[in-house]
């Protein structure tokens, strides 16, 4: 048994595929900072080699499709633990398979993919809406999240295309990274929060919405179970209406 | 009065529009907003339902008295009345801030209808043209404007609607004078020929103005008339039918106002409203007629069970159905089994013959579509089949623990949540 492991990065883990493709059916891959020694595997560090990366998206795309590429890149993007091996059984699948394979909806192998790229597209759905700006001082739109999984890049696009005429910084906090978007360029970075300051009017349009959202309820129809359905409670700390 | 005094008094008064939908629109470009095709809520309020539009009325003010309307003309509860830079302003700065997906704006009549659709649409012009917003826009059209208006909302608005609350013309004379189902249907047929003229020109001219990109939908109040579920199905296939409508909305009746031509109900129709949306959804995305679904002698829906497994219950000849041969549609009308996991059961089946333990990983709710299926020649379900020993099947995993709540609301909120979350009957 051999365990690829890898930098954590995007890049570096379709590295660690690459070569874990090699011999599929005895290899994992772990990140080098979460793997657990086990006693009957030979560890190997997969480095980062853009080439190697890009060969295997694109033999994903052709032995599978479009579609069998953004369901890996998502369930990558679910940080869940074992999502590395997960994918590398689904790849080795198309890899095997080819066409059949993206029909396969019962195979495990295929739906443990596709559930994890669908909790973290509905992740990032969610977020769509509960991403909530505050106007600091300088007129940027700042956001805090804690989504998780890691939705950030999948958000960026959907609010560049309706907030391209503002700044805006939308903050995953859990994660200390941060999508700023500064006159039409956007930047990852890591982002200290707390020297920001808010904008003096801020507070009073935080007050309307708040003021809004409680009149819109119908007391006659008051269903607490189904609001905690559409918004867990873990989402709510970031959440204006929610929040004191 | 201030801002938040008069935001309060016209959400509170728009609240009982239904309506929620931000979806069937891509609008985009230059400015700010742009409208997402599947729709983006954003929140949840207290009674469970979406919020992505900032719901308001311009003015509460009315010079009508439709007897259910919280906004009647001898209803003395304080009035507001919001200008068009004021909701052009507010929405803005909602929207800015991701609260919203955009404006939803209705309004009681202040003056007359011309006068009052005029404002409406100045509010949206100003919306579009000085804060070059691109968000999602439904603008409700009052009955009795000016035809030349009515059109003009079509070219603001992604999506466009006229209320016909009351499901019959004799109901609308009763509660709501000054109505009629003409004047109602009047406005409808003017915005359906029109979407329909300008999808027709943009096929052909790709730069003529897009009207109403995500159409035009109504709503019916439920349960302060004696109209049975039939006749509402029946109107509402017709209105999906004849106008293109997009969508019809229930709302179910909340007694808010006391008057003697009303009936005195203890509490909203849920679960009611809960039935009209699945036997609506049915007609929608299943392929069902509303003759299949209520006839003469059963002109209600049934509270205890589903409307898809009722209509299985009692077509019990057509089943069970080969998951490995039947066709899409035959599929798509097993209890148990939605629009997604019928569409997996047909991609699934290309790579290999399904077995009955395949189909709970395709995401079908076995506990209900068992007694419909077989997958390779197996069945699960009951030896002989019986509708009522089905039936009786069905509600013990209902009840778990053998008791019989059939009016009750929680297991329409509990129902009503899960459609909510996967869309599935």
């Amino acid at each position: 048994m051999r365990t690829w492991l890898y930098d954590g990065s995007f890049e570096g883990f379709l590295t660690a595929l690459s070569l874990a493709l090699e011999r599929p059916e005895d290899c994992a891959i772990a990140r080098q900072d979460g793997a657990e020694a086990g006693l009957f595997s030979e560890f190997l560090s997969a480095g980062r080699d853009p080439a190697r990366a890009a060969a295997v998206r694109k033999v994903i795309e052709t032995r599978g499709s479009a579609e069998s590429w953004q369901h890996a890149r998502y369930a990558f993007l679910s940080e869940s633990p074992g999502a590395e091996t997960a994918i590398l059984k689904y790849v080795s699948l198309l890899l095997e398979k080819g066409r059949a394979a993206y029909n396969m909806l019962a195979d495990d192998r295929v739906r443990a993919v596709h559930g994890l790229a669908a909790k973290v597209g509905g992740e990032a759905h969610r977020f769509m809406g509960f991403v909530r700006f505050s106007e600091l001082a300088d007129k940027t739109l700042y956001s805090r999240i804690e989504p998780d999984h890691n939705i950030l890049p999948l958000l960026t696009g959907h609010f560049r295309a309706r907030l391209g005429a503002f700044n805006w910084v939308i903050h995953d906090a859990r994660r200390n990274l941060a999508a700023l978007y500064f006159k039409g360029r956007l930047v990852y970075a890591p982002l200290d929060a707390a020297s920001l300051r808010e904008d003096a009017k801020e507070s009073e349009v935080r007050k309307l919405w708040k003021h809004f959202f409680k009149t819109a309820a119908i007391k006659e129809r008051l269903n607490p179970e189904l609001q905690r359905q559409n918004v867990p409670l873990k989402y709510r700390k970031n959440l204006t209406e929610f929040t004191e | 009065m201030d801002l938040q005094e008069k935001l309060e008094i016209l959400a509170d008064s728009a609240k009982y529009d239904a309506s929620c939908a931000s979806s069937g629109s891509s609008r985009g470009g230059q400015g700010t907003g742009a409208a997402h095709q599947s729709g983006v809520c954003h929140s949840w309020t207290a009674d469970g339902r979406c919020v992505s539009l900032l719901k308001i009325l311009m003015t509460n003010e009315c010079v009508y008295d439709c007897a259910y309307c919280v906004n009647r003309r001898t209803n003395d509860s304080p009035k507001a009345i919001l200008t068009p830079d004021e909701i052009a302003g507010l929405t803005f700065e909602f929207y800015k801030r991701n609260y919203i997906e955009g404006l939803f704006l209705s309004s009681g009549i202040i003056v007359s209808p011309d006068r009052t659709m005029e404002l409406m649409l100045e509010a949206v012009r100003k919306l579009r043209k000085t804060f070059h917003f691109n968000g999602y826009v439904h603008l409700k059209v009052i009955p009795g404007a000016d035809q030349a208006l009515i059109d003009q909302a079509g070219l603001w608005a992604d999506r466009v609607s006229v209320n016909i609350e009351l499901p019959s013309d004799k109901s609308l004379r009763l509660l709501a004078p000054g109505k009629t189902k003409d004047t109602v249907l009047r406005p409808m047929n003017r915005l359906a020929q029109q979407i329909a003229a300008h999808k027709d020109e943009r096929r052909s001219i790709k730069t003529s103005p897009a009207y109403a990109p995500a159409g035009q939908s109504t709503q019916l109040i439920i349960g302060a008339t004696p109209e049975t579920d039939r006749e509402i199905i029946k109107l509402s296939e017709a209105l999906y039918g004849k106008m293109a409508l997009k969508r019809v909305y229930y709302s179910a009746f909340v007694p808010v106002m006391k008057d003697s031509r009303l009936p005195a109900l203890r509490e909203p129709p849920l679960l009611r409203e809960h039935r009209l949306y699945q036997a609506d959804w049915l007609l929608r995305f299943y392929g069902f007629t509303a003759d299949e679904l209520l006839d003469e002698a059963h002109p209600q829906l049934d509270l205890a069970f589903d409307p898809k497994t009722i209509w299985a219950l009692n077509n019990l000849d057509k089943f069970p159905l080969e998951v490995n041969k039947a066709p899409y549609e035959e599929i798509l009308r097993v209890p148990g089994i939605g629009v997604t996991s019928a569409k997996r059961i047909l991609r699934a089946r290309r790579a290999g013959p399904l077995k009955l333990e395949d189909l709970k990983k395709l995401g079908v709710v076995m506990k209900r579509a068992v007694y419909f299926v077989t997958a390779g020649g197996k069945y699960g379900g009951l030896k002989k089949e019986s509708g009522d020993a089905i039936k009786l099947k069905l509600l013990e995993h209902k009840n778990p623990n053998g008791q019989l709540n059939l009016f009750g609301g929680e297991q329409a909120a509990k129902e009503g949540a899960e459609a909510a979350a996967t869309g599935q009957l």
